[in-house]
C-alpha cells in the first residue's frame, strides 16, 4: 500500500507549486505596477523627452554612493527649444531607426544587446566627440558617413553606413541625449565626460 | 546601491561565486551519496565541501563589502544550503516508498498501443 | 527516405510531425553555428564583408536561428511524446501539418528578407516588415502574429489531445507552461520609444522564457523520458515535477530583478534580484541530489546511449551554464562591471547549449531510434565512435568557447567597465587588450571544433542503426521480452 507521508506526497507538492507560482506572479505584478511608474518617461528617473532641452550632466553622488544623471541648463538640441510632443516625436524617430537600423546587434544600450561596438548609454557624454560646442554637429556626421568620420583606435574596426538620412540622425541624436539623462543606479561606473559648461 | 567591488576583486569575487554554487553541488553530491551507500567516508567529504563552500561565501562577503541585514541574509544562506540536502534526501525516501509495491505505474517500453 | 532506410511510414500522426519539427531544427542549428562562425571571424577580420553583411545582420541571424531551432525541438518533442501520455492519437494531424508549413515558410522568408532586405528606414513599416531591432525577438511583427497562430495551433493539438485521451498532472504542467510561453511573447510586441519600458518587458519575454518556462518545458521533457527509459513510476515523477516547478518559479520569476539593476528601474531591484538569483542555483543543486538517489537506486541500463549521454550533458550543462556561470555574474556589486560584456556571452554560450541544445540532441537521438526500428543503440551498436566524437567535440567546443570569452570578458570588465568607465575610448583599449584578443582567437578555434561536432552529429544521425547486425536485434528482442516478464 501507498505509504508516503503529506510532505512528500503529489498532491502536498502541487499545491506548493500553484501557491508559490501564485505568490511570486502577484508580487511581480505588485512590482510591476510599482516599476513602470517610475520609468514613465517624465518620472524622476526617467526624465520627460523635453529634457533634450537642456544641458545633462553625469555626476557622483556622495549620498547614493555612485554617478547621476543631473539636469541642468536651457541648452536646446540643435539650437531650437522643443515642446514636449515635439520631443517625443524627435526622440521616437530615433528610436524607431534604431530599432529598424538594428543597432542593438552591434551595440548595448543601458547595457544590454551586443559587445561589438561601445556601449551607448552615455555615448552624450562622451569624450570622444571632443568639445561641448561641436558635438551634435560631430555626431550627425558621424551616423550619417561613419565610414569616414570614425576612430576605430587602432583598430580596423569600423561602423558601417546604414543609410541614415539627416532627420533620422537628429532623432538618434536627441534620443541619444535623453537616454543619457536615465537615472541607471550608476551603471556605468566611473565614466569620464566631456567637459560641459557649468562643470566644476 | 552597496558598494561595488574593487577592481581589482573582480576576478576574485566572479570565482568565489563559482566556487560557492560548485562546492555547494559536491556538499549535496557527496551527502546524497554517503546517504545511498551508507558509507561514512563520503560523509566526511561531504562536510569537507561545505567547508569549502563557506570559506568561499566569506570570502565572498568580503570583496562584496556585505554588511548589516545582508550578513544576516548570508547567515541564513548558509544554514539554508546545510540543510536543504538533508531535506531533499527526506523528499527522495518519502518520494519513493517501495517503489516495487506501487501499482500505478507507468509501463516501460510499450509505448501505448500505438505504433 | 529509403536511401537512409527509415521507418517513417509506421510513426503515429504525432510522431510523423515530430520528425519534421526535429529535421528543420537540426537545419536550423547548422545555421546558427555557421553564422556564429562568421559572426566570431569578424572579431579578427573587422572588414570582413562590410557594408555588405555586417555583424548585426549576422548576429542576428545566429541568435535568431537558435532560438527558432529550439522551439521547433520543444515543440517536436511534445508531439513525438504527447500520444504516449495522452494514450490517444493525436488529434489534429492535418491542421498541426498546416501549420508545421506556415510557420516553416515564414521562417524562410524572415531569413531571406534578413540577409538581403537586412535594415530600413526609421519607421513603422521596417518594424512590421523587415526586423524589429530587439535582441531574439528580432521577427518583423507580421511573423510574430504568424508564430502566435501556429503556437495556438500547436496549443489547440496539445490541449484537445489530452482532453480527448487522458489527462495527466504533466499534463496539466505542460498546458499551463505553454499558455505561459505563449502569453509571454505578448509582451515583446508593442513599440514604445522609452527604452526603459522597452527593456522592462523585453525582458521579461527573454529572462522569463529561458529561466522559468523552457525550464519547466524541459522538466516535462525529462519526466516523459524517465518514466519511458528508466520506468520510474508516475507517481514520483510527477511529484519532482511539482517539486521542480516550485523551486524554478520561486526562484526565476522574481531573478527576473538581476535584469533590472541599470536600465532606469527603482533600486530596491538591486536587492531583489540579487536575493533571488542567488536562490536560482538551488532547484539544479536539488536536482544533483535526486539524480544521485534515482541512479544509486535504479538499474541504469537502457538501450539507447547516445540520448542516455545527452541527457547527462544536459543535466551537467544546465547546472553549470545557469548555475555556476548564472551565480558568478549575478549579484550587483559584480554586475556593474560584467554588464553587457563577453562575461554575458560565456554565459549565453555555455547555458543555451548546457540546457537547451543537449536536451534536444537527446530527443533526436530518441527519435532516430525508433525511425531504425527499434533495434538497440548501446554497446553493440556499430560506428559508436561517431556519437561519441560528436558529444566530444560539441561539449569540448562550447565549453572551450566558453572558457575563452570568460577571458575575454574578465578583461574587458576590468579595462572597459573598471578602469576606463565604459567610454568610446576604453572599449577600444578593451578590445585590443592582448588577453581579450587571445580569447576572441580562441573562441574561433573552439567554434570550428563545434561545428565539426555538429557535422559529425548530422552524419551519426543519418547513418546509426542501419548497420546493426540481425543477431544483435534478434538478441535484443528476446533481452526485452525477457526483461517486460521478470518487470511485470
Ligand atoms: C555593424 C555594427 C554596427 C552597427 C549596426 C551600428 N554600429 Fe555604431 N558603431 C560600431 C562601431 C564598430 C563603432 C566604433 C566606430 C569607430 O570607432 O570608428 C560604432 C560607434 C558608434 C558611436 C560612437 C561611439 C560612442 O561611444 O559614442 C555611436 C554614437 C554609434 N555607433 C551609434 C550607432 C547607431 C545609432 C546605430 C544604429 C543606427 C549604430 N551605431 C549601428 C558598429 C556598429
Ligand atoms: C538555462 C538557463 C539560462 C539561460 C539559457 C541563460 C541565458 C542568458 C543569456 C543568453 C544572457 C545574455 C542576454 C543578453 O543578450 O543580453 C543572460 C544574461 C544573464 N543571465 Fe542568464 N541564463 C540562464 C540562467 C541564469 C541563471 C540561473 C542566472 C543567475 C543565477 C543568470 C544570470 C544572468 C544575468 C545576471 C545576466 C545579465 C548579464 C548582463 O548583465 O549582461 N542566468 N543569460
Ligand atoms: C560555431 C560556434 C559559435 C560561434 C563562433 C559563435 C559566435 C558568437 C558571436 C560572435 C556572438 C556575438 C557576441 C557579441 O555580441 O559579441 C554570439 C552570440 C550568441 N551566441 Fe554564439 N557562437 C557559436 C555557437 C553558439 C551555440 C552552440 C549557442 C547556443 C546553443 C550560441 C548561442 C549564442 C547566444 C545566446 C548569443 C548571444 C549572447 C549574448 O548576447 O550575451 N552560439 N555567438
Ligand atoms: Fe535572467
Amino acid at each position: 500500500m501507498n505509504k508516503t507521508p503529506w510532505w512528500a506526497s503529489e498532491s502536498f507538492w502541487r499545491k506548493v507549486a500553484v501557491w508559490i507560482t501564485g505568490g511570486m506572479l502577484v508580487i511581480l505584478i505588485f512590482l510591476t505596477f510599482d516599476t513602470v511608474k517610475k520609468i514613465t518617461a517624465g518620472s524622476s528617473r526617467v526624465p520627460a523627452y523635453s529634457v533634450i532641452n537642456k544641458r545633462i550632466y553625469y555626476r557622483f553622488n556622495p549620498e547614493r554612493g555612485f554617478m547621476e544623471p543631473v539636469i541642468g541648463d536651457d541648452a536646446p538640441l540643435f539650437g531650437k527649444m522643443l515642446s514636449e510632443e515635439e520631443a517625443e516625436k524627435l526622440v521616437s524617430l530615433g528610436k524607431m531607426t534604431i530599432q529598424a537600423k538594428n543597432c542593438m546587434n552591434c551595440h548595448t544600450l543601458l547595457g544590454n544587446g551586443a559587445y561589438y561596438a561601445p556601449d551607448l548609454t552615455k555615448a552624450w557624454l562622451d569624450q570622444g566627440w571632443g568639445a561641448e560646442s561641436v558635438r551634435e554637429n560631430m555626431m550627425v556626421s558621424f551616423l550619417m558617413d561613419p565610414k569616414t568620420n570614425g576612430r576605430g583606435y587602432g583598430t580596423m574596426r569600423r561602423m558601417p553606413n546604414l543609410g541614415i538620412t539627416e532627420e533620422e540622425a537628429h532623432g538618434i541624436v536627441a534620443f541619444l541625449k535623453w537616454m543619457s539623462s536615465i537615472d541607471t543606479n550608476g551603471f556605468p561606473n566611473n565614466f569620464k565626460t566631456i567637459p560641459q559648461e557649468g562643470d566644476q | 546601491m552597496t558598494e561595488p567591488v574593487l577592481a581589482s576583486n573582480i576576478m576574485l569575487a566572479t570565482m568565489a561565486g563559482a566556487m560557492m554554487i560548485l562546492f555547494g553541488a559536491f556538499y549535496a553530491f557527496f551527502f546524497a551519496w554517503s546517504r545511498l551507500k551508507n558509507k561514512a567516508s563520503y560523509a566526511t567529504l561531504a562536510y569537507l565541501s561545505y567547508g569549502i563552500f563557506v570559506v568561499f561565501t566569506v570570502v565572498l562577503v568580503q570583496v562584496l563589502h556585505l554588511s548589516g541585514y545582508w550578513r544576516i541574509l548570508v547567515a541564513l544562506l548558509l544554514l539554508g544550503y546545510l540543510l536543504a540536502p538533508h531535506g531533499i534526501w527526506h523528499l527522495c525516501v518519502g518520494t519513493h516508498p517501495h517503489e516495487e509495491e506501487i501499482a500505478t505505474r507507468s509501463t516501460p517500453g510499450k509505448s501505448s498501443g500505438l505504433s | 527516405m529509403s536511401l537512409l532506410k527509415f521507418d517513417y511510414s509506421s510513426l503515429t500522426p504525432g510522431k510523423k510531425l515530430a520528425v519534421k519539427y526535429f529535421i528543420v531544427a537540426i537545419i536550423l542549428f547548422g545555421a546558427q553555428l555557421l553564422f556564429g562562425l562568421i559572426a566570431g571571424a569578424q572579431y579578427l577580420v573587422p572588414g570582413l564583408f562590410y557594408n555588405k553583411l555586417d555583424f548585426n545582420v549576422v548576429r542576428m541571424v545566429h541568435i535568431n536561428a537558435m532560438v527558432i531551432w529550439m522551439l521547433y525541438g520543444f515543440i517536436g518533442s511534445v508531439y513525438w511524446l504527447i500520444e504516449d501520455e495522452a494514450q490517444t492519437e493525436l488529434v489534429g494531424y492535418k491542421l498541426g501539418n498546416l501549420a508545421f508549413w506556415i510557420f516553416t515558410l515564414a521562417v524562410a522568408v524572415v531569413v531571406v528578407v534578413y540577409l538581403f532586405i537586412q535594415i530600413g528606414p526609421g519607421n513603422q513599416t521596417s518594424l512590421w516588415l523587415i526586423n524589429e531591432g530587439r535582441e531574439y525577438i528580432e521577427a518583423p511583427r507580421w511573423a510574430d502574429i504568424g508564430i502566435v497562430v501556429c503556437v495556438l495551433i500547436f496549443f489547440y493539438n496539445v490541449a484537445a489531445t489530452f482532453m480527448k485521451g487522458r489527462w495527466t498532472g504533466i499534463a496539466g504542467v505542460l498546458v499551463l507552461d505553454l499558455v505561459a510561453l505563449a502569453g509571454l511573447y505578448l509582451a515583446g510586441m508593442f513599440y514604445t520609444p522609452n527604452i526603459s519600458v522597452d527593456q522592462y518587458w523585453w525582458w521579461w519575454v527573454i529572462h522569463l522564457w529561458v529561466e522559468a518556462t523552457w525550464e519547466v518545458l524541459v522538466g516535462c521533457i525529462m519526466a516523459w523520458s524517465l518514466m519511458q527509459v528508466l520506468g520510474t513510476p508516475r507517481k514520483i515523477v510527477q511529484t519532482w515535477l511539482y517539486i521542480e516547478v516550485a523551486l524554478m518559479f520561486g526562484s526565476g520569476i522574481l531573478g527576473l530583478g538581476h535584469h533590472y539593476f541599470w536600465i532606469g528601474t527603482p533600486e530596491y531591484w538591486l536587492t531583489i534580484g540579487g536575493f533571488f538569483s542567488a536562490l536560482e542555483p538551488v532547484p539544479l543543486v536539488a536536482m544533483v541530489v535526486h539524480a544521485v538517489y534515482d541512479a544509486g537506486k535504479h538499474d541504469f541500463k537502457n538501450r539507447n546511449h547516445p540520448a542516455m549521454a545527452w541527457l547527462i550533458a544536459h543535466a551537467f550543462g544546465n547546472f553549470f551554464g545557469a548555475g555556476v556561470w548564472g551565480f558568478m555574474h549575478t549579484l550587483p556589486q559584480i554586475n556593474l562591471y560584467t554588464h553587457g560584456t563577453q562575461w554575458s556571452a560565456s554565459h549565453g554560450h555555455l547555458a543555451f547549449f548546457g540546457a537547451y541544445a543537449s536536451i534536444n540532441i537527446a530527443m533526436w537521438y530518441i527519435a532516430v531510434q525508433k525511425l531504425r526500428g527499434d533495434v538497440p543503440f548501446d554497446s553493440r551498436l556499430p560506428h559508436a565512435w561517431r556519437w561519441k566524437s560528436a558529444l566530444a567535440l560539441l561539449n569540448i567546443g562550447v565549453l572551450g568557447m566558453t572558457m575563452a570569452l570568460l577571458i575575454s570578458g574578465y578583461e574587458q570588465s576590468f579595462i572597459e567597465r573598471a578602469i576606463e568607465g565604459s567610454t568610446w575610448a576604453g572599449y577600444f583599449k578593451a578590445q585590443t587588450a592582448k588577453w581579450f584578443m587571445q580569447g576572441m582567437w580562441w573562441r574561433q578555434v573552439f567554434g570550428y571544433a563545434t561545428a565539426l561536432g555538429y557535422v559529425l552529429l548530422v552524419w551519426d544521425l543519418m547513418t546509426i542503426g542501419k548497420d546493426v547486425p540481425q543477431s544483435v536485434i534478434e538478441a535484443d528482442r528476446k533481452e526485452r521480452l525477457h526483461g517486460q516478464k521478470t518487470r511485470g
